[in-house]
């Protein structure tokens, strides 16, 4: 029969209401939106959206934002918040640009480093909001203008520069798709495993429900609060690098306001700002979903002026239309 | 060692001394909160820990638990001594508590819940969720639990089976010794039952049980041995058969509630309180009809969550009720309006002073003028003579001995802090005082001193509703005694023939009757 009886309206409704649930619990909802996005761009300028050149420029873009993103999460799923990502990447940027200067040699012992670097801002941080007690906001907000400053100490116009063979690889790909998009993919991919499938994974998110109940469960709230800085640290440091690969050069305030960017994936993804509940594979989407309002203003030759405007709005319509019922 | 080996028949049926407390004292700035109080917990019993409000029972379950460290004191586990110095040192000796306050993350499923700190992984931290469901499994299954849905979001559960996931969670801890905090304080009927199997069959598995309770009804039923605190102090312990109801509560309450407490004899005047068919969101639609006179005190009796906190808040305009009025001195109060309920005369002391009464990081002064900030000033500006006179009054009428009105209200002792709240609705020249357990958490000397104030109160001529879990105190100072179940009113007693007694019965005789 196809007539829709009251009884089976009322079953269909309840059951969008079950799908609706189920696509906000597993951060799925941001999905829906980049799909939207991409159809409308392949039915509205589709052979521009389809090259291969713009499709490895789409992924590209999504390099940096997904590195500082994935960290994001981990941290706002602890329930905590990191500001101080944009400023260690500009620092990394500047940093691993000046002191690899040209040296193919050098390139892999400065990424080591900078990498360390992170780690021992995340430890620093952890242990300042986890052991001192210190508001994670505040903790992180007096890192952003520390890096920044010793970044701008350390240069105010652009310095060193990046083997050219490493800045070209950083366009290499794999038909459309760039090597560094399915490096940062597999980083996600492992990272994702680890919050979903391990013992500590859990702990993160029993630390970002409630810290107190989960530390009378036994869990080492310092050390998982540690870990989140760190991956969070370690990521952005990385990120500046790949900044500075990009571009050739160490680039003053190449990671300027990359934390809002950072958090932004994260909400867009549906994971919440109180801690404990979230996915990565939301702040996936919402990496995805920057990238292609970027690439849309782009196609459509509109004024990137306008872009901020947009991708305001597109945040308040994703997380007002999929809010958490809770 | 023993306090009461008194007949090797008892020992033997009670089995071996699993857990002892020695000589554990404790304070806190300003309180005493144990004195040298001993407790033996032994294997495959269950142990009642006894005492009103402020009587120690959560000092020394912290202490047990490894949350707080005893001033003076030794605590043995097995006959060897036992310094607990967080929780998870007391966790991994076996010693788990399960808080009033369910410790279940909402975030997390009822099986990463039990899990919870006692993951099973493989190789790299990687989570071996089958086996950690078998073991589960085997814990429900010991437990007599195993409709429990390991999958359901715990936001889902209800608070029995939240409560099964915590108890679930301290057998796969391989719990020695388990403290319950007031376990049963919101369940009912079959959910009691179910819970008192659990705990039987726990003790079966030569568990220690240190089970904490209001509901006497509970401790008779369930456990084998009883201690009873008071003050900090150790009155009494033993097993349970040498204790009835009668015996619990003089050892609780010390002697009947004594000189200082006693309904006021002042005259009764006119009706100023009338509530009219007032219906809690919730309950039966039968609603509830309440009169109280100048100068009358009216107690309102009843289990947690019976509903006396939700009456005082809806008359106050706090919470929003289904239907019914409220009238005070004749004219009707706007429903669910904070500010007409002021108008009109309605002073509501609330049940936490800390979050709901006081500003804590206020001065003293500033704190009893909040309310009446309207009246001392002009234009909006503050005139510090007013002030200082409003503050001076209630400071005086209260008998408040700070030193210092300035002083941050966040560094007062408990009994001082509640009488800045009153201070402060006093100012406001109220017609009908509400009390939402004024006295909890105080110490004896400044309850008595604010059964003093609440008496000449009421000779003042205001009507007062009174809302006390100390069932004594709530006797000896109300008038009238209405006893609640299941938000309707389900006796009314005259202070002359009110007993703890038969308050007591007629509540069990209506939880009882509500889950049956």
């Amino acid at each position: 029969m196809s007539t829709v009886t009251p009884n089976t309206a009322v079953k269909l409704w309840q059951d969008q209401r079950v799908a609706l649930r189920w696509i906000v619990r597993k951060s799925l909802a941001v999905w829906i939106i980049v799909i939207g996005i991409v159809i409308w761009l392949i039915v509205s300028r589709s052979s521009s959206f389809l090259a291969s050149s713009n499709i490895s420029d789409v992924l590209s873009d999504t390099v940096v934002l997904g590195l500082v993103g994935v960290g994001e999460t981990f941290v706002i799923l602890s329930a905590g918040i990191d500001l101080s990502v944009g400023s260690m990447a500009t620092l990394t940027c500047v940093l691993s640009a000046g002191l690899i200067n040209g040296h193919a040699s050098l390139v892999a012992p400065v990424i080591l480093l900078m990498a360390v670097g992170g780690v021992v801002l995340g430890i620093a941080q952890g242990l300042l909001v986890a052991k001192a007690g210190i508001q994670p906001f505040i903790v992180t907000l007096t890192s952003y203008f520390i890096l920044a400053g010793i970044a701008y100490a350390y240069t105010a116009i652009p310095i060193g520069s990046v083997p050219d063979g490493l800045s070209n690889a950083f366009f290499a790909s794999l038909g459309p798709i760039p090597w560094f998009f399915l490096i940062t993919l597999a980083v996600g991919v492992i990272l994702s495993g680890l919050l979903s499938r391990t013992r500590v994974g859990r702990h993160i998110y029993a630390v970002g429900g409630n810290s107190a109940m989960a530390r009378a469960a036994g869990v080492n709230v310092t050390r998982v609060t540690v870990l989140c800085y760190m991956i969070s640290g370690v990521l952005a440091a990385l990120a500046g690098c790949v900044l500075a690969i990009r571009s050739g050069v160490g680039v003053p305030n190449a990671g300027s306001g990359l934390e809002l960017l950072a958090i932004t994936t994260v909400v867009v993804g549906g994971t919440s700002l109180v801690g404990g509940r979230g996915r990565l594979i939301g702040t996936a989407g919402g990496v995805l979903l920057l990238a292609l309002v970027q690439n849309a203003f782009l196609l459509l030759n509109i004024s990137s002026y306008y872009e901020s405007v947009v991708t305001g709005v597109v945040i308040v319509a994703a997380v007002a239309l999929f809010i958490r019922h809770d | 060692m023993l306090t009461y080996t008194d007949s090797a028949s008892n020992s033997d049926r009670l089995g071996r001394p699993l857990f002892e407390a020695r000589r554990i004292s404790k304070s806190f700035p300003g309180v005493i909160a144990l004195r040298g109080v001993d407790l033996t917990c032994r294997a495959g019993s269950v142990h009642a820990l006894i005492g009103g409000n402020g009587a120690g029972k959560s000092t020394l379950v912290s202490i047990i638990t490894g949350i707080a460290q005893p001033d003076s004191g030794e605590l043995f586990l097995d006959g060897v001594r036992f310094q607990p110095r967080s929780p998870r040192e007391a966790l991994k000796a076996g010693v788990v508590a399960v808080y009033q306050e369910l410790a279940v993350l909402p975030n997390l499923s009822a099986l990463d819940n039990i899990a919870l700190g006692q993951e099973i992984t493989r190789r790299v931290g990687w989570l071996d969720r089958r086996k950690e469901r078998d073991r589960i499994w085997e814990a429900l299954e010991a437990l007599g639990a195993e409709e429990l849905n390991l999958d359901a979001e715990s936001e889902e559960l209800s608070v029995a089976q939240l409560q099964i996931v915590e108890i679930a969670r301290s057998l796969v801890h391989k719990a020695r010794v388990l403290v319950l905090d007031e376990p049963s304080a919101v369940l009912a009927g079959r959910e009691l039952n179910n819970l008192f199997s659990v705990v039987r069959a726990l003790a079966a598995q030569g568990v220690a049980v240190l089970y904490i309770s209001h509901r006497l009804s509970d401790i008779t039923e369930l456990c084998d041995e009883i201690t009873v605190l008071r003050d900090g102090r150790l009155v009494s312990n033993g097993p349970a058969s040498e204790y009835d109801t009668n015996r619990i509560i003089e050892d609780m309450v010390g002697h009947k509630l004594s000189a200082g407490a006693a309904a006021s004899e002042g005259k009764i005047g006119p009706i100023v309180l009338e509530v009219d068919k007032l219906m809690l969101p919730g309950t039966e639609p039968t609603g509830i009809n309440l009169q109280v006179h100048a100068g009358e005190v009216v107690g309102l009796a009843g289990l947690m969550g019976s509903g006396r906190s939700r009456i005082l808040r809806s008359i106050a305009g706090l919470e929003h009720p289904g239907s019914g009025s409220v009238k005070v001195k004749g004219k009707e109060l706007r429903r669910s309006s904070i500010r007409s309920a002021i108008r009109h005369g309605v002073a509501l002391i609330p049940e936490e002073r800390k979050t709901q009464g006081l500003v804590l990081d206020m001065s003293l002064a500033h704190n009893i003028t909040l309310g009446i900030l309207r009246r001392v000033a002009r234009l909006g500006i503050l005139l510090r003579p007013a002030e200082k006179a409003a503050v001076d009054n209630g400071t005086s009428r209260l008998a408040i001995q700070s030193p210092n009105t300035r002083q941050k209200v966040r560094n007062l002792s408990g009994g001082t802090q509640q009488k800045v709240v009153l201070a402060k609705w006093l100012a406001t020249e109220p017609a009908v005082l509400l009390l939402d357990e004024p006295t909890r958490g105080i110490d004896v000397g400044t309850k008595t001193e604010l059964y003093r104030i609440i008496q000449a109160l009421a000779e003042t001529g205001i009507a007062t509703v009174l809302v006390s879990s100390d069932l004594p105190e709530l006797l000896a100072l109300s008038n009238r005694v209405l006893v609640l179940s299941g938000g309707r009113i389900v006796a009314e007693l005259a202070g002359g023939d009110a007993s703890e007694d038969s308050v007591l019965e007629i509540v069990v005789r209506h939880e009882q009757g509500a889950a049956s």
